[in-house]
């Protein structure tokens, strides 16, 4: 059989995958809304950031030790797609349980009391406590103005305050983004090339394709070439999306995220392969795969830096391909690295492709 | 008479959960070029596993097999052009339409663009499905699978037509029509190799018929004189001698 037979049979079967697929409706939409959602969720949700959050300072204090610090409060102007984070309003004279109440209705996100003796303490370089309510129903807004209101009061220091090393909640999105990429493309590729192979073993197509003339080489090669589309593809939408509902930086090179993401792709289609060979049906699939995808969700750092894990967390994390996915999309697109700098990351990624891949095209037989 | 098919020794053993089945305990026969070939036994008899081996699905644990003078372990892609299967499991894509899954095979077999088309609308007008042609397999009955895909296994004119168990499950209308196709095909020159539980049909059908019964091969001859061996006045009554009256698992 000459290559160029194989590559028209493997393009057959790609275009069979397609037309498929788009007659799965109930298989597309959440192929494509999945990370959409995920990123608009977790980008708001879980950390994200915050939009004009009404801010009350009660400020008792004339001093001007007190209203330099008000006016910086006010001018903060950190901008998350053009909106001001914060908004502030002024007050004085509130007592603690009005301002709670306030917060109780919802009208401020948080209130920040300063007490008469505020500037005096601070020429004095004596300690002094301000008071910071916050809405902490409001997960996200509230530790954003916690950390905020930490950091300002540590310059100042007559309040020293232990600032925990949060990863930058104001670029939480940054940071989320190329995580979640990473962990659509790779729970998208095993997944649906598994659940494809483990479909056609269930009703017989599969067996019945491997008795033409088509070699297991085309078959694999065609749902390759498929996935390779489909996920890059999905990659696209999501960067678009996350881009136009939520923006976010890039301060890298796209053909590097596409290298990246090409070699990953080609891991997680050799990974569906290996373990619908372990299956007869789909349902088997899919509890397989949750086994298998399950944690690589979680303990890889999609979600939250490794660097803030437990030891052991971080050990399993260092077996998961994903990781290095990940760690290579974070280099890249946050920190606007070239091929040095994910180097290590693509080289694992390669040998997971390869060894996945290799061991696929073993176990795919066509004794079914 | 010429040899089409070969086979010499043929055993096949599964290993399936630590058990070890045999499917095929040594069994040896030829199927002549031109012959319209049946095989019955009750069921797990080995049949299907037979198909497998001689259409290259799966390999043979130990004997040879040689179709069209190719062996069936080292020239099996010279093999599968030359053949049409028709499996037991009817598999067609449920979400491509009846012309869909002819054209996908058609071009898995090569068949060129023009000649695929004509072929594909002559047959779905033979078969009666010509008002199906672009509804999705999803929805068709057990006899219009059954009739697509027979198509699907002849797009490529194959010299060999493998059909395991054509009729089961069908009305008497579809049977007819699926034996009125298996005679064309074997006037077209073809040979024919089915499976049967249909004791009638392979009495109608066959040239000579094989009799299978837990792996081994327990007769193999024309019907007629199948009947006359064994004193029997049906097929049905030739089984039974051969097979005997228990139920298998
Ligand atoms: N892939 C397999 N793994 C394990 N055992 C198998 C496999 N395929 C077939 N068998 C076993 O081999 C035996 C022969 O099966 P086969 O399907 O060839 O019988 P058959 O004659 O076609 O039966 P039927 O008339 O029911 O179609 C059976 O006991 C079956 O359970
Ligand atoms: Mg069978």
């Amino acid at each position: 059989m000459t290559i160029k037979t194989e590559l028209m049979d493997s393009l057959i079967v790609a275009k069979k995958e397609f037309k498929i697929l788009f007659r799965k409706k109930a298989l597309i939409i959440p192929l494509v809304l999945f990370p959409i959602i995920m990123i608009v969720f977790f980008g708001y949700g879980m950390g994200g950031t915050v939009k004009e959050a009404p801010i009350l300072i009660v400020n008792d204090d004339t001093g001007r030790a007190s209203s330099s610090l008000v006016q910086e409060i006010g001018s903060f102007t950190e901008k998350y797609n053009g909106d001001p984070m914060f908004s502030v309003t002024y007050t004085k004279d509130m007592s603690q349980s009005e301002a709670e109440s306030k917060i109780n209705d919802g009208m401020y996100k948080g209130v920040l009391i300063i007490p008469p003796e505020y500037s005096e303490s601070a020429t004095k370089n004596e300690s002094t406590t301000l008071t910071l309510l916050t809405d902490s129903s409001d997960t996200t807004t509230s530790s954003i103005i916690v950390n905020y209101m930490r950091q300002l009061l540590s310059k100042t220091g007559s309040v020293s305050l232990n600032i925990p090393n949060i990863y930058g909640n104001l670029e939480y999105l940054d940071f989320l983004i190329p995580g979640v990429i990473a962990l659509t493309v790779f729970m998208g590729s095993v997944a649906t090339t598994g659940s494809a192979i483990a479909g056609e073993k269930e009703d017989g197509t599969l067996v019945r394709m491997l008795m033409t003339p088509i070699s297991k080489r085309s078959v694999i090669l065609g749902k390759t070439i498929y996935q390779l589309i489909l996920q890059l593809g999905r990659a696209v939408i999501l960067i678009l999306a996350a881009y136009f509902l939520l923006g976010f930086n890039m301060n890298g090179s796209w053909l590097l995220i596409s290298l990246v993401l090409i070699v990953f792709t080609l891991g997680g289609v050799g990974m569906g392969i290996v373990m619908s060979s372990r299956v007869e049906d789909m349902e088997s699939f899919f509890q397989l795969n949750m086994l298998v995808t399950m944690p690589s969700m979680f303990v890889t750092g999609v979600f939250f830096p490794l660097s803030s894990v437990p030891d052991w967390m971080r050990y399993i994390a260092y077996c998961l391909p994903l990781t290095y996915a990940i760690d290579a999309m974070r280099i890249i697109m946050i920190k606007g690295q070239g091929l040095n700098a994910i180097s290590t990351d693509l080289i694992i990624l390669s040998l997971f492709a390869i060894v996945t891949f290799t061991a696929g095209v073993r176990l795919f037989r066509r004794e079914a | 008479m010429e040899p089409i098919i070969e086979v010499k020794n043929l055993v096949k053993v599964f290993h399936s959960r630590g058990r070890k089945i045999t499917a095929v305990n040594d069994v040896s026969f030829d199927v002549f070029k031109g012959e319209i070939f049946g095989m019955i036994g009750p069921n797990g008899a080995g049949k299907s596993t037979t198909f497998s081996m001689l259409t290259t699905l799966i390999k043979p644990t130990s004997g040879s097999i040689k179709v069209s003078g190719f062996n069936v372990d080292k020239q099996d892609d010279k093999i599968r052009p030359l053949i049409g299967i028709v499996p037991q499991k009817l598999s067609l894509y449920p979400l491509l339409t009846a012309r869909e899954n002819l054209e996908l095979m058609g071009n898995l077999y090569n068949v060129p663009k023009k000649e695929m088309e004509e072929k594909i609308d002559y047959y779905l007008k033979l078969v009666g499905l010509e008002a199906s042609a672009d509804r999705f397999t999803g929805g068709f009955s057990g006899g219009m699978k059954q009739r697509l895909s027979v198509i699907a296994a002849v797009l490529h004119d194959p010299e060999i037509l493998f059909w395991d168990e054509p009729s089961t499950g069908l009305d008497p209308q579809t049977r007819n029509v699926i034996w009125k196709l298996a005679r064309k095909f074997n006037d077209e020159g073809k040979t024919l190799i089915f499976t049967t539980h249909y004791m009638e049909e392979a009495d109608n059908l066959c040239d000579r018929v094989a009799v299978m019964d837990s792996g081994k091969l327990v007769a193999l001859d024309n019907p007629e004189i199948l009947k006359e061996k064994t004193g029997s006045t049906n097929l049905e009554e030739v089984f039974v001698r051969f097979t005997g009256e228990e139920v298998r698992d």
